[in-house]
């Protein structure tokens, strides 16, 4: 008899991740790429790669689960058993992961979150609020403006003497310090320094804010594979930061355990890469509120809509 | 032929959760004056709003204008704000302002102009709205129409503590739904208790399935916000969905005529020494008791830039770090997207269920 797989997959509001695990939480397929605005696309070119790493003859995917900022929409269309948000995975994947571990910290690429574990179970969690100042939108911004590649940021922090003082707090002041920095003949690479540390700075002022950091800490998503922002939250906490080398698939891989937990099961087939998927916004009429509901069509038929708030805009399938 | 016109005067009040019907009931049947009841407001609502307002007004200045400005097209002679403890007692008399320059030409009353004032200032007030008032009439309708509040309060804290446990779906909003509709018609004080009655009969009769971690989640927060559903995008509505218990001390019953901040400061005394403003007292006494109490979670919620909730967080964080309670911290804008809330929301109730299964 063949053995059970599950599917997980995470669209990011940047970066799209997929990985199949087996009953043991082993990973036996990931892929990592670019989601370019198109979540729907993301995902097909995910299931293909992930398609080309499985094995049939082995092992059958019993149950899938979809996260991050596209969960909904990606999970209507692969029929995922289990749709939650990404922090409830992140928590799940990490400490399924690092028992152990006591703090999560999380950049990605719009959002910054903390967990705090204790036990093997998340207990508190916090998110920035109002803008995506100091994320990997942040950063990959910066880098444009210095005409540096995002992957190469933290190679050359690490070679910085000492780091720039700049303010990340908000993203249009940071930039018109950078700008003053490199008027002043300030090297790249302190203000790239200095832009990492203001990363980690931002980040524990804000979003860590009244929350205690106990060690182990874990630090993950996209800006974790950043070194100079890890070595700046080091130098900041004065512990230890742990970086998995699997950090940035920890939502794939969470959400994954999640549908593996549900105990829910159903057929799963990788035929969904071929089959058209097109999304249409509504705006309901019915009063002056303007639900915009989206709709999901499969090869021209409506399998799924939301977006109302009452039943007035519901619109069904027949 | 005698030809009866309605010469009554048509007064308004902004919007507020469902008070809106006890307001109506006073004017209408203390008042003896016409009442423009506003239909749920909408996103039209809000954008109007916004758009008189100043950038940096809280959210429910900008709601309340929403909602007055919506009053005076549907034809109210006479427009009511209230006046309040913090930026909410200038507000009236800025809205007035911005009414006049917008070319509206009805009566404006700014109850802050009233505040502390003597009961014959208040009576001259009716006086001036009814002439031909009955000042007995208005007493007992004033009585009634707070009862009905009262009402209103007992019945939405029993809907929002037992729905989330429903056994069939939509039962408990069935009968909050028909109870709101009833307290919209009632004229006298018999038909309001019976209607009262008869929603706590019904709801104490449906089944629940209680879950095998049931979560209890307390909503602390500035006075129109966590209480206008609209402004807070329907989150205990939300949390229900979700399966929770939902409590919440502030409302307009343990706000003005049961709990007093006298009595409660010596309660937090732990925590704050004296009263930092309008509902901080309220706010932190009870999140300290939903802490003692043992319940999962407290969500706080204020209207962004509310500066007397934002000295409560501190408070706040070192209640949940004393008690190990974790504390949501939601500040309200004018949004258009239910997206980042709901992850929010879904994550913490996840986050709270899954701690139960794993540490009990």
């Amino acid at each position: 008899m063949k053995r059970k797989a599950y599917l997980g997959i995470d669209i990011g509001s940047i970066s799209t991740k997929g990985v199949i695990i087996d009953e043991n939480n082993k990973i036996l397929a990931e892929c990592y790429l670019w989601t370019e605005g198109n979540p729907t696309e993301a995902t097909k070119k995910v299931l293909l790669s992930l398609k080309e790493q499985f094995d049939p003859e082995r092992y059958r995917i019993v149950s899938s689960g979809t996260t991050g900022s596209a969960r909904k929409l990606v999970g209507s269309m692969i029929g995922a058993k289990m749709v939650k948000n990404e922090i409830t995975a992140h928590a799940v994947g990490t400490t399924t992961l690092h028992p152990d571990v006591r703090t999560i910290l999380e950049i990605g690429g719009q959002d910054s979150k903390i967990i705090c574990v204790e036990n093997g179970v998340a207990v508190d969690y916090a998110m920035n609020t109002l803008c995506a100042a100091g994320t990997g939108a942040f950063l990959s911004s910066q880098a444009h403006r210095l005409g540096v590649e995002v992957e190469e940021f933290g190679e050359i922090a690490l070679r910085a003497a000492k780091a720039a003082p700049i303010a990340a707090r908000c993203t249009v002041f940071a930039e018109s310090d950078l700008v003053h920095k490199l008027q002043v003949g300030c090297p790249k690479e302190e203000i790239i320094a200095g832009l990492c540390k203001a990363v980690a700075g931002n980040y524990l002022n804000n979003v860590a804010k009244g929350k205690k950091i106990v060690p182990p800490v874990v630090f993950q998503g996209g800006v974790s594979k950043n070194a100079g922002v890890v070595r700046m939250f080091e130098e900041e906490l004065g512990m230890p930061v742990l970086v998995d080398e699997n950090g940035h698939l920890m939502g794939a891989f969470g959400i994954a355990v999640l549908a593996k937990e549900s105990q829910k099961e159903g057929e799963f087939s990788f035929d969904v890469a071929d089959m058209e998927f097109r999304t249409r916004e509504v705006t309901c009429g019915k009063c002056a509120n303007h639900c915009e509901i989206i709709c999901v069509y499969r090869d021209g038929e409506l399998i799924d809509s939301w977006g109302n708030r009452c039943d007035n805009g519901a619109i069904k399938s027949r | 032929m005698e030809i009866r016109i309605d010469d009554r005067k048509k007064v308004a009040f902004p919007r507020f959760n469902h008070y809106d019907y006890a307001i109506r009931y006073i004017v209408e049947q203390g008042l003896e004056a016409g009442f423009v009841l506003l239909p749920p407001a909408t996103k039209e609502t809000a954008d109007l709003g916004s758009r008189y307002s100043p950038d940096y007004a809280c959210a429910p200045f900008k709601h309340t204008l929403g909602s007055l400005i919506e009053a005076v097209e549907a034809g109210a002679d006479i427009l009511v704000e209230t006046g309040g403890l913090c930026r909410l007692d200038y507000y009236g008399e800025l809205q007035k302002e911005i009414l006049r320059e917008l070319g509206y030409r009805c009566e404006f009353i700014n109850l802050a102009e009233y505040m502390g004032g003597k009961k014959k200032e208040w009576l001259r007030l009716a006086k001036h709205i009814n002439p031909k008032l009955n000042p007995a009439k208005f007493v007992t309708g004033v009585y009634e129409g707070v009862k009905m509040a009262e009402y209103i309060d007992e019945i939405e804290a029993a809907y929002f503590k037992n729905a989330g446990f429903e056994a069939e779906e939509g039962s408990y909003k069935k009968v909050y739904r028909q109870f709101l509709l009833e307290m919209q018609m009632a004229e006298n004080k018999n038909e309001i208790r019976a209607a009262y009655q008869k929603a706590r009969q019904a709801m104490s009769g449906l089944a629940q399935r209680i879950p095998e971690n049931p979560v209890r989640i307390g909503v602390v927060g500035e006075y129109y916000t966590v209480m206008d559903e609209h402004s807070n995008q329907y989150l205990q509505e939300k949390l229900i969905r979700l399966g929770a218990s939902v409590h919440r001390f502030m409302n307009v019953t343990n706000c003005h005529f049961r709990a007093k901040a006298s009595t409660m400061l010596p309660k937090i005394s732990e925590y704050a020494r004296y009263s930092m403003g309008p509902t901080t007292t309220w706010t932190i006494n009870s999140a300290l008791d939903y802490a003692k109490r043992g319940f999962d979670g407290i969500i706080h919620v204020k209207s962004f830039g509310c500066t007397p909730e934002l000295d409560a967080i501190p408070v706040l964080q070192n209640i949940s770090r004393d008690y190990h309670i974790p504390v949501l911290y939601l500040s309200y804008d004018m949004q258009d997207s239910d997206t980042g809330l709901d992850t929010r929301l879904e994550a913490f109730y996840d986050m709270l269920e899954r701690k139960k299964k794993v540490l009990q």
